[in-house]
């Protein structure tokens, strides 16, 4: 990696930055977790909420403010701290883009978290039309859209005046990854934005009084898949690009983490129709397509996982591990910077496995709609990224605040990794084994007329509560450590960890620099994957669905 | 599409490297996973439609 432009430390007005999206999002963790934790409990039959509110607004809760609060705000925060520290500094012009990227983002989670609370808007984190909410829900999320595109302005322009300064070099690592998925993200939200604007929001202020369900779940899953990659990228940058310093080693190779950010950016969108195997209206040849496209995905990460296991393995043997396995003793397990984000990588072989069962047409009918899927993405989002997203905040927040993390909060913050693994084996576990069983998700408790089937799922319900439980109490040491290395830790310099690249690594070509080739191919594969089944969906259109609201 | 990437990387490694067989252990563990976990709900599919 390019090193001259290296700041030893980033800057306090870029900090103050990322720590403004930092306090959104922990503040997210703490709605999100509770809503979370009376779900489960609500599932298990044993606990009654509140007449004044109801399980799928807590549910729609949870979803939003985890799914697109906690991790939009800490991924823009994350990415331009990375940005700053690698590339150098923002301008001030930089700067404010991205305080005004902040504060859009912030004005839009507002008004759509009011619509929540309000119950204006239960309609799931999915916001599935012909469910429909009140038009300033949309107009909240897409603010926060439009907040992050402008966030990404200022990545952008970061990479564009670095790229300026340096011609003919590859731009830093880190900063390249940033610009990978913040451009992913951008071509990604494109759909959804345009779900929302064209379709959705004229529907809920009464313009048009019917919407086209399967064109509005089309260009969401055009988003949504996207989205869970958005979230995926910055846990593989701390894992490619952060975790090898940390540990004393050195990133296995620049261009192979290049090559697989690549890959993330060509094939993770035009695979939309993994997520719709079942729906009615795509012809299964398009479907087909899009699955070969969703293995392509695959690739980039089993490249990552193989990468992993080198950067480990070397490192161990120039400790002078012996053996197949010795390395593993050598690894810093004292380290939560290190210990916390390995429980996410390790959750993420049974997540991963998970996901190519998902996107496999036969064997998304065994799953499809059950609990399974709810279990799946908490073991992605919920283990392997949000562990890592803890894992960085245990390093960045205190260097950003000038503070340290202490020894009493490393041993905190490995006891939260383990409090965290124990709590999800238990829900994401008992979720995967009850939706084999056919528990389906998205649904409130219920015994469904003393089905025998549905007893059955009972005890695993039980298990999720337990887990869920277990969840919050990690969820209150993650604030504790958050607030203490925000506000009250000693003061002093916390490391920003940037891996060097492996002496014998090969030289990074600078085809990765080369945007017009790869954004190029992105819209062709796109247009390949989706020009003729969306022609066929607006072709053959039914008159389409009334607005419901059942909250 | 994976193999001769993965395959060539290893090579150009094992030339000053002592050694990366607990890497490719792993991954053969791995791969071993994906398949088993897949055969899993297949066979659970085969069963039930």
């Amino acid at each position: 990696m390019n090193t001259n432009s290296m700041n030893p430390k980033v800057d306090r007005r870029d900090g103050k930055l990322t720590m403004a999206h930092f306090y959104v999002a922990f503040i997210a963790l703490a709605i999100g977790g509770l809503a979370g934790l009376l779900q489960t409990l609500v599932r298990s039959g044993k606990f009654q909420l509140p007449t004044w509110t109801g399980y799928y607004q807590i549910l729609t809760l949870h979803g939003v403010v985890l799914g697109l609060v906690l991790t939009t705000f800490f991924i823009m925060g994350f990415q331009l701290a990375l940005v700053s520290k690698t590339s150098g500094t923002f301008t001030r012009k930089q700067r404010l883009t991205g305080w005004i990227g902040f504060w859009t983002m912030t004005i839009g989670t507002i008004m759509t978290a009011i619509m929540i609370l309000t119950n204006q808007a239960s309609v799931l984190y999915t916001f599935y039309a012909p469910l429909q909410a009140h038009a300033l829900f949309y107009l909240g999320l897409t603010l926060v859209i439009i907040g992050s595109w402008i966030d990404g302005a200022a990545i952008i322009m970061a990479y564009t005046s670095w790229r300026k300064a340096n011609p003919g070099k590859p731009s830093p690592l880190l900063t390249f990854m940033s610009l990978v998925n913040t451009l992913m993200w951008i071509v990604a939200t494109i759909g959804v934005a345009a779900t929302v604007l064209f379709q959705l929001l004229p529907w809920s202020l009464g313009l048009v009084d019917r919407v086209d369900v399967l064109v509005s779940r089309t260009l969401f899953w055009y988003f949504g898949h996207p989205l869970v990659y958005f979230w995926l990228l910055p846990a593989y940058m701390a894992w490619y690009a952060i975790v090898p310093k940390i540990i004393g080693g050195k990133i296995f190779s620049d261009s192979l983490a290049r090559m697989s950010f690549i890959l993330f950016l060509l094939f993770s969108i035009p695979v939309g129709f993994h997520h719709q195997l079942m729906e009615p209206g795509i012809d299964p040849a398009w479907k087909f397509l899009q699955v070969i496209l969703t293995f392509l995905v695959v690739i980039p990460s089993l490249m990552t996982a193989f990468s992993l296991f080198a950067t480990f393995e070397m490192y161990g043997r120039s400790k002078g591990s012996t053996g197949l396995f010795g390395w593993v003793k050598k690894l810093p397990w004292g380290d939560a910077r290190f210990a916390v984000p390995f429980i996410g990588m390790l959750a993420f072989i049974p997540a991963g496995a998970g996901g190519i069962i998902n996107a496999s047409n036969q064997l998304n009918q065994v799953v499809h709609n059950t609990i399974w899927v709810t279990g799946h993405f908490h073991l992605t989002l919920a283990t392997s990224v949000v562990l890592t997203f803890f894992g960085i905040s245990y390093w960045l927040v205190p260097h950003l605040t000038g503070r340290v993390l202490t020894k009493a909060m490393n041993k905190l913050a490995i006891i939260q990794g383990v409090v965290w693994a124990i709590g999800m084996t238990f829900m994401s576990g008992a979720m995967h084994a009850a939706g084999l069983l056919g528990a389906p998700r998205r649904s409130s408790f219920s015994t469904y007329g003393g089905s025998e089937q549905a007893a059955e799922w009972i005890p695993y319900q039980i298990a999720q509560a337990v887990g869920g439980t277990i969840l919050f109490l990690g969820i209150i040491l993650m604030l504790y450590i958050f607030v203490n290395l925000a506000f009250f830790a000693p003061k002093g310099e916390e490391e920003f960890p940037v891996g060097e690249v492996a002496d014998q690594a090969e030289k990074t070509p600078m085809v990765f620099e080369n945007w017009k080739l790869w954004l190029g191919i992105t819209v062709l594969l796109i247009l390949f994957a989706y020009t003729i089944p969306f022609i066929d969906m607006i072709q053959n259109a039914p008159i389409g669905s009334k607005g419901y609201k059942f909250f | 599409m994976a193999q001769p990437e993965i395959g060539k990387k290893t090579h150009t490694k094992v030339e000053d490297q002592p050694s990366l067989k607990g890497t490719l252990a792993s991954v053969f563990l791995l791969g071993f996973f994906l398949i088993v976990t897949w055969l899993g709900v297949f066979f659970l599919f085969v069963d039930r439609f």
